[in-house]
């Protein structure tokens, strides 16, 4: 006991007033700055050690290996150097947070978006076969927080079949599936039909990866529109 | 008749080292007690500037820093200061929050004055003039000595705190409205008081004065 006492005691002592930059920025410890010179000034960060947030700890993630890092690191930034300096303040996204197995409440998943800390935390080791594609489809659900007046839900339900309903939460179905369907039928995949918000980054996603969209059915076709007039509304230079 | 004792060479050499000591001694206590010893003092009344009238003299414990303010880039920023430190607001204000090696803040009004300091709220008080809108458009690069307007959580919050930089911030960058630089007595910065073990200073330093070079 008197052992514990003096190293608490020398902790206590011993450590210092720190200023961790990164965390009073963006609340998340134990990231360091990976690049932060892009073009349209998005600041590249990653975890050095583990890290867990939230009030209830439930979202973790990991430190990757230096290799790994280097190496998904030139993909993410390829893919979001599609969007100007511009469009991202709109949107309100300025950080991005590479770790990987990154998880909330033990539930994997490909990024956590926030664009109240303008922050996007990316898995870097979530699948390779769809991993460019969700990290647009994390950016919209940005672009989506940030204008949910302009996306409406009710008004991109409609566009379905009047028989089809959304599940009520996207972990809420077993519908997961990343795959691009070969016949289409108003959805891109099988995790489309979660609920409206999933549905509508899966569109936004698949155009900006730029899918081949040969025999588009009708009701997708809408879809399209919609979200394609909508970026318009915020950025009129965004180019789908 | 008194015997006259020669010291012997121990006896001499223990006194050298006594008198070495001493010197020793007293030496550091001065050292230590001065902190400000080796800082250099700039006078700005024997100094040239290319822009005389953005240029803000802070005085402080170990002498004067001299600021240059950078209206093109935060018109409505400097203004603001401008108007707080032409009504003598910062004189007696104290540095509340100094991280050691990284940045120095002040600007509290309501509640970091010298004599009436409040512990519990300091850091959240007002000029009582309002808030101001960010100006983060303008690339800047915080570097050593940058002089930005504190803000809350959110943005265009900005009030009559600032902080001066002792590092390197990029970034910082479109994240704090920059209002100027340090230009000389960045060493004098250095030397105001901080805890070990927290950012909030108890008893801290206070801003003897600031003006503008040309009122």
């Amino acid at each position: 006991m008197y052992l514990i006492r003096v190293i608490l005691i020398s902790l206590f002592i011993f450590s210092q007033a720190q200023a961790d930059t990164i965390y009073n920025l963006i609340k998340i410890p134990n990231l360091e700055i990976y690049n932060i010179k892009s073009q349209n000034k998005l600041r590249y960060l990653y975890a050095e050690r583990p890290f867990t947030l939230g009030i209830k700890k439930n979202i973790n993630c990991y430190n990757s290996e230096k290799n790994i890092l280097d190496q998904k690191y030139q993909i993410i930034k390829r893919n979001l150097d599609k969007y100007s300096k511009e469009f991202l303040k709109k949107i309100n996204l300025k950080y991005i947070v590479m770790c990987e197995d990154l998880s909330i409440s033990k539930i994997n998943t490909a990024g956590i978006p926030d664009h109240v800390t303008k922050t996007l935390i990316l898995d870097i080791k979530f699948n390779e076969n769809y991993f460019e594609r969700v990290i647009h489809h994390e950016v919209f659900h940005i672009i989506n927080d940030s204008f949910k007046e302009l996306f409406n839900e009710v008004v991109w339900s409609n566009f379905n079949v009047k028989e089809f309903r959304y599940a009520e939460c996207s972990t809420c179905t077993n519908k997961l599936g990343l795959n691009t369907n070969k016949s289409t039928k108003g959805f891109f995949t099988e995790y489309s039909e979660s609920t409206p918000s999933e549905d509508m980054a899966e569109v936004f996603s698949h155009l900006m990866v730029g899918v081949k969209l040969n025999n588009v059915d009708p009701i997708l076709e809408k879809k399209i529109q919609f979200i394609k007039t909508n970026l318009l509304k915020i950025d009129k230079n965004f180019i789908l | 008749m008194i015997e006259k004792i020669k010291p012997s060479r121990s006896e001499k050499i223990i006194f050298s080292f006594v008198i070495i000591l001493a010197i020793f001694s007293f030496g550091s206590f001065f050292l230590i007690k001065n902190k400000c010893f080796f800082v250099k003092n700039y006078n700005p009344q024997k100094m040239i500037f290319n822009d005389p009238k953005n240029i803000a003299i802070l005085n402080i414990t170990c002498g004067n820093v001299i600021i240059k303010l950078y209206p093109d880039i935060s018109p409505e920023s400097v203004k603001r200061f401008k108007k707080l430190v032409r009504s003598n607001a910062y004189d007696d204000i104290a540095f509340h929050r100094v991280i050691k090696g990284t940045l120095v803040q002040a600007g509290d009004l309501e509640f970091g004055k010298k004599g009436s300091i409040d512990y519990g709220k300091i850091g959240t008080g007002k000029s009582g003039l309002g808030t101001i809108n960010s100006e983060i458009d303008t690339p800047f690069s915080f570097d050593r000595g940058s002089v930005g307007l504190v803000r809350a959580q959110n943005y265009n919050t900005e009030d009559s705190q600032f902080f001066i930089l002792l590092r390197d911030e990029p970034l910082y960058e479109s994240e704090y409205t920059p209002i100027g630089k340090v230009i000389y007595g960045l060493e004098a910065l250095e030397k105001i008081k901080y805890l070990d073990k927290s950012q909030y200073v108890l008893r801290p330093d206070f801003i003897n004065s600031l003006r503008m070079l040309i009122n």
